[in-house]
């Protein structure tokens, strides 16, 4: 449904997002995971259209939206919809429930009074808000209320295609499983395909049926989520994997888990931009970036020399 | 379908007057009387403004030797009671804060939303235009002005306005810098809201209680201005009545009758005291980020 | 625990913040010890009064407004809570118990350089000569394993990355050779990989030291990694402690096993997570009884009075009427 192409964005020098190609498939949860500042939140932006690419394309049910005449621009708006980190920000704070979440509707549609309120009514209740919360403000919500608002907000346009930017990160431990199993409901229910960026390794595990690993502004591995998780071909991802504490005190952390300081994106390292920190790097890492190649698995792909050496001629085939 | 969530608990809502609570008293009065006399101020001064009595010119004010009750403030040379005067005065003081802030403040916080809202280019243009209007001195702008128009209220608020909607469009502008990367008016975009609803929506309401606190702090800059151009002979004329022609009037007789020019600068002392008070305890109220400015 | 005497010990605190809106009872009856050697993780959701807990026992309450109201506070048996400001400020604080907190940026000032921050309680307290507390401080970012310290004392913390701010207020804060360490949050803003090596750091400290350690945490990952005792804490009051194993896989607390079921975890693909219905109570007027009644599966009328810690194993004890019953 939605393809990046070779998507590039860059701040002066730095270069958060750096040539990511990426499929997100109808009905699938891709999850987009790493570390803070490797551009995860600037891809959502793109996507999103609230920033234009510096180079490459995004393309959604094969349109460029570079090239998409105001109409169709218009059509994307209503299929293309996000939530955000912070329920703080995100709700208007002079708004009362009922305007904040009617927005979407009206502008795009003229319906009257009685009939955009009975929709309001209704997608409170699919999140499981009750009608009264429509004339209320935001701040007498708890976060994970707001946060049920600004799903709501979403869904008013019925869209296909919903952007969550760390949409449970901001709220209580206790509070997290009733987002994410509503959001898992509303999935069902509307058939919607989910990008969801977070860096809680066991939150993707759970929640996203493909996974991609972003370091540095680039995607070093990309597959099911089963793969990812089960296989993980690319070296910075086993030490991610290997990083994560467990609920389980018989689980040992690798000591020296990973060593070493996160680079900076004004400055990556050349080649591989992982070299530094790798603890199997060859000297070909730092001179040469890694072309993505199969891992283990039906369309799992990992950028990373040796894996390139061990089944070099089994290149990735483009995106389609 | 979903897990059963609490309903909300509902919070009181702050009866508006409930929100003056705190609100420095003596300011406040002040303030109250200058508008009550600006729209009644007929019904309580005991003369007429323009009354001229030459018999009675030059009366000090009661507490003084000479002084009687009949004019509490006195009289000027020609015989004009102090006090109706100072009252009649809060009509043009008022009238003339009112356009001008309206004026520059609208001016001004539209500039100032549409500079910090589409940045860029557009960004860049305006804030040339108000650094190269900021660097003229109001003064010789108002001279100008005054020579061009004709010396009068209209003019002076004209003059006032073309001094501040900078200082709107500028303090303006930061703010929207910052709402705009709210995550709300993302959202909005991604909706596809349209640009102005978006200015309307969410940035107008949330820049409301800035232009309150600005819109009072210059209260008391444009009583002031406008009683300097009236000094000088480039604001309000006879026979409208305004402190600033008072002052003027009364300067050539400051040795033989000082009240006639201390009455009306004490008016506007007062006046702009107040609304300056009023105007901090609002900002600290409403927006204590505005304390730098 | 060790039949040693602890190096703190808590009973009955009660620390309430007196606002406009009301009095919050942050912490409203907390029993706590730590032993010598000892890893505490006080885990709870945000808002629990994992905090005003840790601050408490240095007294850095929000000015005015926080008041310790009941209880005791006693390090190698000496009590805190009636000390003086001016000796917990000068013996106490720093010295016998040191803290390190969430973000790193607000315990480091940005205007003096590294070198500076971390000798200047050798000279200042410790009494130091100038090149001696430089080498103090060598050596002690030498072991939260800060890269050839001696070049970068001239440094200043925003030339530092993240994770080595910590390290840094690390090596501050277990510089004087504290006994009890308070960390609050010490992971929470750095990335995975980072948290993997100051939780590796936190453990070897431990190990080295010897002095008892407080992580107050709402990562039940971390805590598992590190502590050797939990203490649940839920609206302002412990309601489980245990030894970490027991805690983890024999909770008996409805709040602990809730709370262990709503988390994912890896390789638990596929399941549903159980979420916990509601919402924490207001700590401004909490509920008599339970505090969890509101969102507990197995309230009972009995809940409607606050239940009494009981003995469920071996040093581990809930406060629940109903503890360890099966849903
Ligand atoms: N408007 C901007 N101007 C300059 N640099 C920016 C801008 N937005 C992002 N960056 C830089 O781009 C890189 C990627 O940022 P981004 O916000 O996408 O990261 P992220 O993966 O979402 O991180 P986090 O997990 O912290 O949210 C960072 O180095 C960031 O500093
Ligand atoms: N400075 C403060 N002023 C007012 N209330 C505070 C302050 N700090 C904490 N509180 C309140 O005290 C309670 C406990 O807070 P805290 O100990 O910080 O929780 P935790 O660390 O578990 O997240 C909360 O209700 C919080 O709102
Ligand atoms: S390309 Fe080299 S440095 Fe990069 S991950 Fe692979 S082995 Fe490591
Ligand atoms: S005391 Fe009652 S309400 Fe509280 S946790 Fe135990 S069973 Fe639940
Ligand atoms: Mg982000
Ligand atoms: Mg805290």
């Amino acid at each position: 449904m939605l393809v990046l192409d070779q998507v590039s964005k860059h701040y002066g020098a730095v270069k958060a997002v750096d040539g990511v190609s990426l499929t997100v498939p109808e009905g699938q949860t891709l999850a987009l995971v790493g570390e803070s500042g490797c551009g995860k939140t600037t891809l959502a932006k793109l996507i999103l259209m609230l920033e234009k690419p510096t180079t490459g394309r995004i393309l959604f049910d094969g349109q460029d939206l570079a090239q998409m005449s105001r109409s169709q621009l218009k059509g994307y708006r209503r299929q293309v919809q996000a939530v955000f980190q912070d329920p703080y920000a995100s709700l208007n704070p002079r708004l009362r429930v009922a305007s904040i979440v009617a927005e979407p509707i009206l502008a795009h549609e003229r319906p009257d009074r009685a009939s955009l309120k009975k929709r309001v009514e209704e997608l409170l209740d699919h999140v499981g808000l009750p009608a009264s919360a429509a004339s209320l403000f935001p701040h007498e919500f708890s976060g994970g209320q707001r946060q049920r608002i600004a799903i709501a907000r979403a869904l008013a346009l019925r869209p296909r295609l919903m952007v969550l930017d760390e949409p449970v990160s901001a709220l209580d431990v206790s509070i997290r499983a009733q987002v994410l199993n509503l959001l898992a409901d509303i999935q069902q229910e509307f058939s919607l395909t989910y990008l969801v960026i977070a860096h809680d390794l066991a939150l993707v595990e759970h929640f996203s049926t493909q996974t991609a690993v972003a370091y540095l502004g680039r995607i070093v591995e990309h597959g099911a989520t089963e793969d990812v998780f089960g296989a993980p071909s690319h070296p910075y991802t086993r030490a991610l994997l290997e990083a994560v504490p467990q609920p389980d005190p018989d689980h040992v952390l690798p000591d020296a888990a990973l060593l070493g300081e996160i680079a900076s994106a004004l400055d990556p390292p050349s080649g591989c931009h992982f070299h530094p920190r790798c603890p199997v790097a060859v000297p070909i890492c730092p001179r040469e970036r890694p072309a993505e190649v199969n891992a283990p698995g039906a369309g799992h792909t990992a950028a990373c020399h040796l894996l390139a050496a061990a089944r070099p001629l089994e290149h990735a085939a483009s995106s389609p | 379908m979903t897990d059963v969530v609490q309903a909300p608990i509902p919070m009181p809502r702050m009866a508006w007057l409930a929100r003056l609570k705190g609100a420095p008293v003596i300011p406040l009065v002040i303030l109250g009387t200058v508008v009550f006399c600006a729209v009644a101020g007929g019904l309580v001064a005991p003369f007429d403004p323009n009354d001229a009595d030459l018999d009675a010119a030059f009366q000090p004010p009661f507490w003084a030797k000479e002084g009687s009750w009949s004019h509490p403030l006195g009289t000027d040379n020609l015989g004009r009671d102090i006090l109706s005067r100072i009252i009649a005065g809060c009509r043009v003081s008022v009238i003339v804060s009112l356009y001008a802030i309206a004026f520059s403040g609208a001016i001004g916080a539209l500039v100032g939303m549409i500079s910090g809202y589409f940045g860029g280019r557009v960004d860049q243009v305006i804030m040339r235009l108000v650094e190269i209007q900021m660097s003229i001195p109001s003064i010789a702008l108002a001279l100008l002005l005054a020579a061009a128009l004709q010396p009068g209220l209209g003019t002076v608020v004209v003059v006032i306005v073309f001094t501040y909607w900078t200082w709107y469009a500028r303090i303006i502008r930061g703010e929207v810098l910052s709402l705009k990367t709210r995550d709300y008016v993302a959202f909005a975009r991604v909706a596809g809201v349209s640009t102005p609803v978006i200015l309307l929506r969410h940035l107008l309401p949330n820049i409301m209680n800035t232009l309150l606190v600005l819109a009072t702090l210059q209260v008391g800059q444009v009583i002031i201005f406008e009683a300097s151009l009236s000094f000088l002979g480039l604001g309000i004329q006879q026979p409208d009545v305004s402190w600033g022609l008072m002052l003027s009037d009364a300067r050539q007789y400051i040795s033989n009758a000082w009240w006639a020019i201390t009455m009306p600068g004490i008016a506007i002392m007062l006046t702009c005291l107040a609304a300056n008070l009023f105007g901090d305890w609002l900002r600290d109220r409403l927006d204590p980020r505005l304390r730098q400015m | 625990m060790t039949a040693l005497a602890p190096v703190l010990a808590i009973e009955g605190l009660k620390t309430y913040i007196h606002l406009k809106r009301g009095v919050v009872r942050a912490v409203d009856g907390v029993d706590l010890t730590v032993g010598a050697g000892e890893t505490l993780g006080l885990v709870g959701e945000s808002g629990s009064g994992k905090s005003m807990t840790g601050l408490s026992i240095l007294r850095l309450l929000p000015k005015g407004a926080g008041k310790i109201v009941a209880g005791s506070i006693r390090l190698d048996g000496e009590e805190l809570t009636t000390l003086p400001e001016k000796v917990l400020a000068r013996d106490v604080r720093g010295r016998r118990v040191a803290m390190i907190a969430q973000d790193p940026m607000t315990s480091l000032n940005p205007v003096f350089s590294i070198g500076d921050q971390v000798s200047g309680p050798f000279r200042y307290h410790g009494g130091l000569p100038r090149q001696e507390a430089r080498a103090a401080a060598i050596d002690v970012l030498q072991r939260v394993r800060i890269p050839s310290p001696e070049k970068r004392l001239g440094d200043y913390p925003h030339q530092f990355s993240g994770g080595q701010r910590q390290r840094i207020v690390t090596a501050m804060a277990i510089g004087r050779g504290p006994r009890l360490l308070i960390a609050d949050e010490p992971t929470t803003a750095l990335d995975v990989t980072i948290q993997a090596q100051m939780i590796a750091l936190l453990r070897r400290l431990q190990q080295e030291s010897g002095a008892g350690i407080i992580l107050i945490t709402h990562d039940l990952g971390v805590a598992a990694s590190l502590c050797n005792r939990i203490a649940v804490m839920y609206a302002g009051r412990i309601v489980e402690t245990g030894p970490v194993r027991e805690v983890f896989r024999n909770p008996a607390h409805p709040y602990t096993r809730a709370l262990l079921a709503a988390i994912p975890k890896l390789g638990s693909r596929g399941r549903r997570l159980v979420a916990i219905p509601g919402q924490p109570p207001s700590l401004i007027d909490p509920p008599a009884g339970c505090r969890f009644a509101a969102r507990c599966p197995l309230k009972v009328s009995a809940c409607d009075a606050y239940p009494q810690t009981t003995a469920v194993g071996p040093n581990h004890s809930v406060a629940c009427w109903r503890a360890g019953e099966a849903v």
